[in-house]
């Protein structure tokens, strides 16, 4: 009899010891299966690529002149796209807290810097939250935004409070994206979501008018 | 005696035949279908909805939380000091928030950058959150700030609520 409580004790631990066992790697393989997911998974919130692909907020404004706006950049000068007219304009919107807007930063530099001399401007409107209300807290966000576009080398305007202008743009739902507008002030191309600089470069040729 | 061997016998070709079975088959993704994600839908709050504590005594509520496949949030301390971390929050009133312990982050690169590595959390993730109650029944309207993004985008920062019916007895 005692040997029999022995054995069923055993039984028991071994059950319990199995049980806790499957339920542990089950629980570590479901997270696992989730970090591979999200490091493989395709872009889900846009689908970068052809005109074709934009959200249905964004498409229609394609070959529609773009909604004009003014804002004042980090320094506190207003800025109007209105104003560049006669230049081809890319409109990019982004925040500092945005990781692929970081990563096409440098390739914005790099072309703006190619093809400013042909009447090409970039605005970068940024998405970040501003406190209008509490004048010390708007000072620091703006100076945030300031040192930002400062390290990234970003020496074009650099605009705030994109929030009162996203509604016009398609709501933005999610960043970056980016207008093209031509000499004439009509969307020409947009883009959402990080692409590739090939495809930024073809788009500002676009707006351009076809000039390299 | 017998019917003792024959029950040990069975539960061990049982647990054998389930370990093969769960070694064999790897854990399912979901599908492509839904995959495809809304902003309002890429954090959900799955549980407690109820919790019962000691009044008065600092009590500890694991807040289960899931991350929308394909989608990842920056961790409770972000890598980047521009980065949005994640935080939970209750509002002042009879349940009150002691301290929150946040999980570690996982590194996570961007395809298009593998230099840069970020702290996220994918998938489910669990905040302990310490908290004071008094008597009685409270619904806690608690919140969880934070910023997604999928490997080419990033949505606008958001809060989304953490309703928990805290009973203090």
């Amino acid at each position: 009899m005692k040997r029999n409580t022995v054995v069923l004790f055993v039984v028991l631990f071994l059950l319990a010891a199995f049980g806790w066992a499957g339920w542990a790697n089950w629980e570590s393989r479901k997270q696992a299966a989730a970090r591979a997911a999200a490091m493989a998974a395709p872009a889900d919130l846009v689908m970068p690529g052809s005109d074709a692909d934009l959200p249905p907020t964004i498409a229609p404004m394609l070959d529609k002149p773009a909604p004009d706006f003014t804002l004042e950049d980090v320094r506190g000068k207003k800025v109007s796209l209105d104003a560049y007219k006669g230049k081809a304009v890319l409109i990019n919107f982004w925040a500092t807290w945005c990781g692929p807007c970081k990563i096409e930063t440098p390739w914005l530099v790099d072309l703006r810097n190619q093809y400013a001399a042909k009447g090409f401007e970039i605005l970068a409107v940024s998405e970040d939250d501003l406190d209008p209300g509490d004048k010390q807290k708007l000072k620091e966000e703006t100076q945030q935004i300031a040192s930002f576009a400062e390290q990234m080398h970003m020496d074009y305007p650099v605009l705030l409070g994109g929030d009162t202008v996203s509604k016009p743009y398609g709501g933005l739902d999610s960043l970056p994206t980016s207008f093209f507008v031509d000499r004439n002030g009509k969307v020409v191309a947009a883009q959402v979501g990080l692409t590739s600089k090939d495809e930024i470069e073809g788009n500002i040729r676009k707006a351009l008018g076809g000039q390299s | 005696m017998s019917w003792l061997r024959r029950c040990a016998w069975f539960a061990g070709s049982t647990l054998l035949a389930v370990s093969l079975a769960e070694a064999q088959t790897p854990f399912p993704l979901q599908s492509d279908a839904s995959s495809r994600l809304t902003r309002a839908a890429s954090v959900m709050y799955l549980f407690p909805e109820q919790v019962e504590v000691t009044a008065g005594k600092q009590s500890m509520v694991p807040l289960h939380f899931r991350v929308a496949q394909g989608l990842h949030i920056n961790s409770h301390a972000p890598k980047d000091s521009y980065l949005i971390p994640t935080v939970f929050a209750i509002p002042a009133g009879a349940v009150q928030l002691k301290s929150a312990n946040y999980p570690a982050g996982a590194d996570f690169t961007l395809p298009v950058d593998p230099s840069t590595k970020l702290s996220v959390y994918t998938g489910e993730f669990v905040i302990t959150a310490q908290i004071v109650a008094e008597r009685g029944n409270h619904l806690v309207q608690g919140t969880l700030h934070y910023q997604a993004c999928d490997n080419n985008a990033c949505m606008p920062p958001k809060t989304i609520p953490v309703a928990v019916d805290v009973v203090g007895k």
